[in-house]
């Protein structure tokens, strides 16, 4: 074994090996051991991670011309070597074969859905209609939050939430209601901190105002099952289950001011 | 001065918490309470009645914690429930109702005060008592015989009263059943779909609640059997064994394209019972209430349909098998029916008596089929893309296409004279098979294609549940995918590559063998 791995042939085999597996399953299994979510990676990405590792394995073992000869060395002799006929004739099969197999997995057909991409964050438009009025979307604050009592707000949230939204978005906010597994697309979870925390509360207003039929065509397949509430809701319910949402979460909303500094920040 | 900092501090500290409107506890709080009233009282209600803002929309009811009556335990029948099981309630929550699990949303501290705050709402739990869990032994073996005994039984002991001959919740006795509190309708397990059983479904737990019964629901514990010597403790696990077999070994994943299987040479089935259907693969596809559009609704019976699908390039039949406990509409369940609709119709607007209702199937298709990615609104379509439908009932025979361009807009065909139907309601389970030509000389039906996904959706309405119209169970976008036959090229391909990659070895070794004989000759020449 030892001799194996002090040659270059030996070290680049197991190198790419060792890449392969790192790649295809330690990304999916280490993470979680450490207590970070992880998911596999795409086929196409595993490819070209794997051609880059296979490049880099070419250009050390060519990096000088000793150890090229000897990285070489072994598969010519089995090109070359009479005692290697046997191993030579095999490969001469097993090769074509496998490139065969390959091909076929490729071509034959696959009962498959068509690949959707979707943005989950729409851009908003500039103005939008609510329930027969329109209504700027920029600066467009949360009036509750200037008025009365903000528990009573919360508490009218909650009672609109627990009437509407958990059914989809679910008790624990984290879109795991006992109707989610019959949507796809699955119902966003307010607790990560890629949804409503990285909006201001008028593009919420938009979303809950407008639902699924309301998307803009780059939210399309237009199978959202999000309603348009204006349909149901008042506009004083819908800021206050937006007070709801952002509580319950411990999430903020950006601000105007953020959304508009962004990068002239000092 | 040195003193007085921090108190300043303190001071400026709790301003800006009030300034901030911090709803969030504060220091001296119960940490249970904190938490019942953030995350349980929704439902639940503030004051443990199971009253909170959720509950109308719910069925079975939130439970109420005041009267200490919990169905899922490890204690004998009518026994307080021990802190574990309380926990393991909240850790994993009811499946087949609307109780989340917790797990990965509590802290251990969060759930262990909730626990003791759930017991508070209750005089009946007391330091001095604490219940003590059954012995429930391990798991016998299980093995045809096993299943045979649990089968004898499940018809000696009449477990078939309620849950029906093969166990989907359709006995005679279902239609009249109601919980010990609230006098609401409660179903019978439909023991065919174990991931939906409120307390688990692996064979452990089907024996657990067989001992402990479920307090406050009309399933009863078996214990007393076993005292009485009616039955022993082997037959009760293969009993267990039995309900366990009645469902599939694993629950069925969620696929999101139906496969049209190709009969090449076969013909296509002819009937709903055609033994035929029995080699085509099936996919479950999960239905939920329709809550989009008003009147809403929150008890939906079908909670997912088994879709099987078959072509022969001339025809397309599609298989659709669902658990409903009977044939709508069967005056039997007529009370169930008012009482599901008084509980549970009022909120969304004055109940309608609209007379006998049918049970109904929708399939609904796009009438184009997508370009991209722009498909229909899931629920019949929009204004500017329409769906094409496939509506069948119980009260008539024949199937109806239509068209229709948003809930309320659908519009039938006078005589689905393209589609056929097949139907058969046997021991709680519909089935229904429609049958049409791929390509139809109507404009106004969609042209099915092979070898793409055809966007496709399902409604189902179980008519003595109060379903009927916006009132009913309905799935997303899924995808039939009607298969075609295998083109030479699948074949021809790999043969070329095989044979390309081959020649080029030969190539390479032939000239690497050439140029060694050459190279070879030089070599030994300047060592000369």
């Amino acid at each position: 074994m030892g001799k194996y791995l002090k040659h270059p042939l030996g070290q680049a085999v197991l190198v790419f090996v060792v890449a392969y597996f790192l790649l295809d399953f330690g990304i999916e299994y280490i993470p979680p051991l450490l207590g970070w979510a992880s998911a596999p990676i795409p086929n196409s990405v595993l490819l070209q991670y794997l051609i880059t590792v296979g490049v880099g394995i070419l250009l050390w073992v060519s990096d000088n011309d000793a150890r090229w000869a000897e990285f070489k060395a072994p598969m010519h002799r089995v090109m070359v070597d009479p005692g290697q006929k046997t191993l030579r004739n095999s490969l001469m099969v097993l090769v074509p074969v496998l490139v065969a197999f390959a091909t076929f997995n490729s071509v034959r057909p696959s009962v498959s859905a068509p690949t959707t991409l979707r943005a989950i964050h729409p851009s908003a438009p500039g103005q939008f209609v609510f329930q027969g009025a329109t209504l700027q979307l920029a600066g467009l604050e949360n009036p509750l939050r200037s008025q009365g009592s903000m528990e009573e707000h919360y508490e009218e949230g909650k009672r609109v939430y627990y009437e509407n939204c958990v059914g989809c978005h679910g008790d624990g906010l984290d879109g795991q209601g006992h109707y989610a597994h019959g949507f796809n697309p699955a119902p966003l979870s307010f607790q990560d901190d890629n949804t409503i925390a990285t909006l201001v509360e008028a593009v919420v207003f938009w979303r809950i105002a407008k639902g699924g039929p309301g998307l803009p065509n780059e939210g399309a397949p237009w199978n959202s099952a999000m309603p348009a509430w204006e349909d149901f809701l008042t506009q004083d319910e819908i800021w206050s289950v937006i007070i709801f949402l952002y509580e319950q979460t411990g999430n903020e909303p950006r601000t105007f001011e953020e959304e508009a500094g962004g990068g002239e920040a000092e | 001065m040195m003193a007085a900092r921090p108190m300043a501090l303190a001071v400026l500290f709790a301003a800006a918490a009030l300034a901030a409107g911090d709803l969030s506890a504060q220091d001296g709080d119960d940490l249970g309470e904190v938490t019942y009233v953030r995350w349980c009282a929704g439902c639940h209600g503030v004051d443990g009645t199971g009253n909170g803002p959720g509950a109308e929309y719910m069925l079975p009811r939130p439970r109420d914690f005041t009267l200490a009556l919990y169905q899922i335990r490890t204690t004998a029948n009518g026994a307080l429930p021990t802190d574990d099981d309380i926990l393991a309630i909240i850790d994993r929550g009811m499946p087949g109702t609307t109780m989340p699990g917790w797990e990965n949303l509590l802290s251990d501290d969060e759930k262990e005060a909730l626990v003791e705050y759930l017991k508070s709402f209750s005089r009946f739990f007391t330091p001095d008592e604490v219940p003590q869990p059954l012995d429930f032994g391990g798991a016998t073996r299980v093995n045809a015989d096993v299943l045979a005994e649990g089968e004898a039984q499940y018809q000696a002991l009449e477990c078939w009263r309620c849950h029906g001959n093969e166990g989907r919740g359709d006995g005679e006795s279902s239609p009249t059943l109601t919980d010990d509190v609230l006098d609401f309708p409660i179903r019978a397990a439909d023991l065919t779909e174990n991931w939906l059983f409120n307390g688990g479904g692996e064979v452990e737990d089907i024996h657990r609640r067989m001992l402990t019964g479920l307090d406050g629901t009309p399933m009863p514990t078996q214990a007393d059997l076993i005292t009485a010597g009616i039955i022993d403790e082997d037959q009760l696990w293969a009993l267990a064994h039995y309900v366990r077999s009645l469902s599939p070994d694993d629950p069925p994943g969620i696929t999101e394209v139906v496969r049209g299987v190709l009969f090449e040479d076969a013909p296509l089935p002819s009937s709903v019972n055609d033994e035929a259907w029995l080699d085509v693969e099936r996919a479950y596809l999960p239905l939920v209430g329709q809550i989009i559009v008003s009147p809403r609704w929150f008890d939906p019976r079908v909670d997912g349909v088994w879709v099987q699908a078959a072509h022969d390039g001339e025809s397309v039949a599609v298989r659709v098998s669902w658990s409903d406990p009977n044939n709508s509409p069967d005056p039997e369940w007529a009370d169930w029916k008012s009482s599901i609709i008084s509980l549970m119709q009022p909120k969304e607007g004055d109940p309608q008596d609209e007379g006998p209702t049918p049970d109904q199937l929708m399939v609904q298709f796009p009438m184009q089929m997508p370009e991209g990615m722009e498909m229909p609104f899931f629920l019949r379509g929009d204004d500017s893309r329409s769906v094409y439908l496939w509506q069948w009932q119980s009260d008539r025979d024949g199937a109806l296409e239509g068209e229709a361009r948003g809930f309320g807009t659908e519009a039938f065909q006078s005589e689905g004279e393209n589609l056929t139907v097949d139907a058969s309601h046997a021991d709680g389970e519909w089935q229904v098979m429609f049958t049409r030509r791929l390509v139809t000389d109507d404009e106004a039906d969609l042209d099915f294609v092979t070898g793409e996904a055809i966007p496709m959706a399902l409604f189902a309405w179980d008519g003595d549940n109060g379903e009927s119209g916006t009132r009913g169970a309905v799935s997303s976008w899924y995808f039939l995918f009607l298969e075609e036959a295998t083109p030479t090229t699948v074949y021809v391909y790999p043969a070329l590559a095989m044979l390309l990659t081959f020649l080029l070895g030969i190539l390479v070794v032939r000239s690497a063998q050439k140029r060694e004989r050459e190279g070879g000759e030089v070599v030994s020449e300047t060592a000369i």
